[in-house]
């Protein structure tokens, strides 16, 4: 049965998000929670690819440095905005993307991209409000990243759900059944790791934004710091 | 001339000696007055004892004639020594040094001495001396494959009875022998004879081109980079014309270059990189062909090393971190792929929590970093990044030296600012390190993009070789910049400095970043830079090159402990009929008990695997035992030293050439003559400061009349037939006598 939110998608992501406009304007004028530490060792560059510009899900690159922080000795440094073309990508670890919509990288993109994955760089990317566009256009795009390498499901023995907290199974919150990360490798490395059902929303904004739908918000916080742990050991 | 003089060197004994003579003369007389002997007869065979006794008296104050003045002319003769060393054959001004000496002996010498009315004996000297006349010198060449000047002068005072005036040597002072120069020394004193050396040759020597040696490394694993590099001299005012320089690979020509050893006076190494896929030894002879240069001398033109090639047993690397950092992520994707290094780590990640990484074991670290050294025995190296002081406590930096220091393993300390601190001073770790904290850490938040600046020592390295195709030297100057570095005062004593700042110059030179040194059986090694990680995923970079570097530092700083035994080899001369020096140790193990001894079995072949020494030792742990072993022929021995089951726990080849030592050395060695003048009161000068032999002549004499003056001829008198009939004369008459007084 299809739904009439469900009939127009982009007006439905809109009104989910509504809550978060107020989210991203009362963190702007919050205390950043990483710094400008010259020491500081983790470092996120949150990505503005094809025509997203970076802000969906406002805060949820801080909410991330904030998780990192919390649950280590970590130097956090503040988040970068950054594209995919910048020079500063090479300078940047971690990557973090979001978005609610489908999306289609350049070659340009593509290539940084290439290069920055094979030379040990690693992206995380969580589709917002378990909205199916995203993700379906990320496992499309990533594909096209490493000739013969596809978007793969990780199974639950995958080194990457006990790299720091140990999760064995992760449920649905609104549908009966298990949600797994996907990823794609590089020369047998894990090189990127994609989540579609909402697993940024679920470690920030207090989850407002999909509240009682995808990844529980205990479950994204312990997935999220996994994930950042894992990049940084693998 | 004065006459001869008699003395006593010990009067002392006539002071105990007099007494003694009268007493057995007054006791004797009055003993046979006693006995009814006539006083006239009592007084005559007292004093023929008396006289015995005083005539031994008298030996025991040893009698001496002594002379103030040399024999005349006519009762002694000059040796002169003629060096006929290859060296000799030295050409300057078309002319050779050999011929320089007979030259000069010819036409300035020989007429003077004589003119002098002294007797000239000529020898000709190489290794030996024989004595030869002025036809045998003139048709000599100089071809001795060693100079012996002591043997010579022995040779020259020991053949004839009466020592001569003086010693003679025409030579370029070029020695290679010092077997005989106790010998040649003592001879020179006793007899009181000066050695008078006039040097010939030039002072800037021939043109030479020399291969001193052959090294690489005696064991490398399959597929590793290695390095067979030649060690070449050459010595020469003009450029030398190009030559090439060939390795061979077990007989077979596998490398060739053109070498270009330009102008003067150099020492240089010449490299061949290699690597090989399968497990095996190899012999790698590297030999150059002389090129076509007037005059040019070559000592050797070969030279060889042994490698033997070994699947490596596994190289676990403990990866310590205050917390965690993206340079363990890096240095992780660096080994993955490698079979041998295995990285594990060991990270703080909260106050109370450590996170483990690749352990072998459940326990394994389990209670975090290791407190016993036999936690520590499995890993070879300990990695050591991001720690801050407080991170590691005073007993845990004690066993971080004890395992670099007795169980060889290899410790790095890698890291930025906060981790090199001023905290360290005075640590144990400090002490461990090859460099010094220092507490002027400079102002914080200036630091800009930078390269590492490898030094001369470290492009020559294999350690910094990243890629076949291009010079080390091209490789870094193009790898990405970095940002952040740490600093140190100084290098100690004895490290070896691999990476400077290009920029950044401290109180003591410029900034070092990164820099080794060999700590007790171990070695250690800081890297003073902060997110080295930034090299890899740099855009312009190559990240098999990184991988390279951190694959090739590991196996450099894991090395050391590779043999239970070190076999080291004395700094000497390795040639055939010679000892050669060897000393063994035994490195300490964990498991090790005090004052415990190892036995085992050293034993040496020869390339045709001939046994040619084999003797069992006991090696005390961590002591040093001397042993050697006598190489009969030129060749390549190989060491073995073997536990009690014959399993071998160390090997080393040694590789024993016939050298022309001869051209080793090119330039007269005044200073060699100046030495053997200085010790026998002779004197030493280059013969064409010798204008006028006359005056020289004049001169040998003087010295003669001063050795004389102020050391008399001592001449033993007393010790000889007629005194010691003498005595036995007078004791047998006296007998007889008493024999017939008493019984009539």
């Amino acid at each position: 049965m299809k739904t009439h939110a469900t009939q127009w998608p982009g007006l439905r992501a809109l009104l989910q998000c509504a809550p978060l406009w107020w989210g991203t304007l009362a963190a702007l004028a919050a205390e950043p929670a990483g710094s400008t530490d010259p020491g500081a060792t983790f470092f996120m560059g949150r990505v503005q690819y094809s025509k997203n510009d970076g802000n969906d899900c406002g805060t949820v690159g801080e909410e991330l440095l904030r998780l990192v922080s919390r649950a280590s000795t970590l130097k956090v440094q503040r988040e970068r905005r950054l594209k995919l073309t910048d020079p500063e990508l090479f300078e940047t670890p971690f990557l973090f993307m979001n978005g609610h919509n489908d999306f289609v990288l350049s070659p340009t993109e593509l290539d940084a991209l290439r290069t920055y994955l094979a030379h040990g760089g690693f992206l995380f990317v969580s589709g917002c409000c378990t909205n199916p566009s995203f993700p379906r256009a990320a496992r499309r795009e990533f594909a096209r990243v490493f000739s013969g390498e596809t978007v793969q499901q990780l199974a639950y023995d995958h080194p990457i759900y006990r790299s720091f907290y140990r999760v064995t199974e992760v449920r649905s919150l609104h549908e009966n059944r298990n949600i797994y990360l996907e990823g794609l490798a590089f020369h047998g490395n894990l090189v990127m790791v994609l989540c579609e059902d909402g697993l940024c929303c679920a470690f920030s904004m207090e989850n407002r934004c999909n509240a009682g739908k995808g990844v529980s918000p205990e479950d994204g916080q312990r997935l999220a710091l996994n994930i950042a742990v894992y990049a940084l050991t693998h | 001339m004065p006459p001869e003089t008699f003395t006593f060197d010990l009067p002392g004994a006539w002071r105990i000696g007099a007494p003694l003579v009268l007493l057995v003369f007054g006791s004797s007389a009055w003993g046979y007055l006693r006995r009814g002997l006539s006083r006239p007869r009592a007084l005559g065979l007292a004093t023929l004892r008396a006289a015995a006794v005083g005539l031994l008296v008298c030996l025991a104050a040893r009698p001496t004639w002594v002379s103030r003045a040399p024999p005349s002319a006519d009762q002694r003769t000059v040796m002169l020594l003629v060096d006929q060393s290859e060296s000799m054959s030295v050409e300057t001004d078309g002319r050779t040094s050999y011929r320089q000496a007979l030259d000069f002996a010819r036409v300035h010498l020989l007429p003077a001495l004589a003119a002098a009315g002294w007797r000239v004996q000529g020898f000709g000297f190489a290794a030996d001396a024989q004595p030869a006349d002025g036809a045998q010198m003139n048709a000599a060449a100089p071809k001795g494959r060693r100079t012996n000047l002591g043997r010579a002068i022995h040779r020259a005072l020991s053949h004839d009875a009466t020592p001569p005036w003086a010693v003679l040597a025409l030579t370029d002072g070029i020695v290679n022998e010092s077997a005989d120069n106790a010998r040649g020394l003592s001879a020179l004193v006793e007899n009181r004879v000066p050695f008078i050396g006039l040097a010939v040759g030039s002072d800037t020597g021939a043109r030479t081109l020399s291969l001193r040696q052959v090294t690489a490394p005696n064991v490398v694993a399959t597929n590793a980079q290695f390095r067979v590099s030649a060690e070449l001299e050459a010595n020469s005012d003009d450029e030398l014309p190009p030559f090439d320089l060939v390795l061979m690979r077990d007989g077979k020509p596998v490398q060739q270059k053109t070498v270009r050893p330009g102008p003067g006076a150099r020492l240089w190494l010449e490299s061949f990189t290699l690597h090989e896929p399968a497990e095996g030894t190899h012999q790698y002879l590297v030999q150059f062909l002389p090129p076509a240069a007037p005059g040019l001398k070559c000592a050797s033109t070969t030279g060889t090393a042994v490698v033997q090639v070994a699947s490596d047993k596994e190289l676990r690397v403990l990866y310590v971190q205050g917390a965690l950092t993206w340079d363990y992520k890096f240095a992780t994707l660096a080994v993955q792929d490698d079979p041998i290094v295995k990285l594990t780590g060991l990270t703080r990640t909260s106050k109370q929590s450590i996170f483990r990484q690749n352990v072998e074991t459940a326990g394994e670290l389990q209670y975090g970093f290791p407190t016993t050294l036999a936690e520590m025995a499995p890993f070879r190296v300990v990695v050591l990044a991001s720690l801050a002081p407080a991170d590691l406590s005073p007993a845990q930096q004690d066993l971080l030296a004890r395992f670099c220091g007795d169980l060889g393993g290899g410790v790095l300390m890698i890291g930025g600012r906060a981790t090199f601190n001023a905290a360290w001073q005075d640590s144990r770790l400090e002490h461990v390190l090859p460099v010094t904290f220092t507490s002027l850490e400079g102002v914080t938040g200036l630091d800009r993009p930078f390269r590492l600046e490898p030094t001369a020592a470290a492009l020559a390295h294999p350690l910094f070789a990243l890629a076949h195709d291009q010079s080390p030297r091209e490789v870094w100057a193009r790898l990405p910049t970095l940002t952040h570095y740490g600093r140190v005062e100084a290098a100690k004593p004895g490290a070896q400095v691999w990476a400077q700042h290009p920029d950044d110059v401290g109180p003591n030179g410029p900034r070092i970043l990164m820099a080794s040194q060999r700590f007790g059986a171990g070695r250690s090694a800081v890297l003073c830079v902060e997110n080295l990680w930034r090299w890899r995923l740099a855009r312009e970079a190559d990240p098999a090159q990184f991988d390279r570097f951190w694959r090739q530092l590991l196996r450099f700083l894991g090395e050391p402990s590779r043999q239970d035994v070190v076999i080291q080899l004395a700094d000497q001369e390795l040639r055939p009929q010679q000892d050669v020096q060897l000393t063994l140790e035994r490195r300490p193990q964990a498991s090790d008990l005090p004052g415990a001894k190892l036995g085992v079995h050293l034993r040496v072949e020869d390339e045709r695997q001939q046994t040619v020494t084999e003797q069992a030792l006991e090696l005390p742990i961590g002591q040093p035992v001397n042993v050697s072993f006598r190489p009969p022929q030129p060749g390549l021995f190989a060491v073995w030293v073997q536990d009690p089951d014959r399993m071998p726990l160390a090997s080393r080849t040694v590789e024993i050439r016939e050298v022309n030592v001869e051209f080793q050395e090119t330039r007269r060695t005044l200073e060699t003559l100046r030495q053997w003048a200085s010790l026998s009161g002779g004197l030493a000068c280059k013969v064409e400061e010798c204008t006028d032999p006359a005056e020289l002549v004049d001169q040998v004499r003087a010295r003669v009349e001063e050795l004389r003056r102020f050391n008399p001829t001592r001449r033993p008198a007393g010790m000889n037939g007629w005194i010691l009939a003498a005595i036995l004369t007078a004791l047998a008459v006296e007998w007889v006598l008493r024999k017939k007084w008493l019984l009539t």
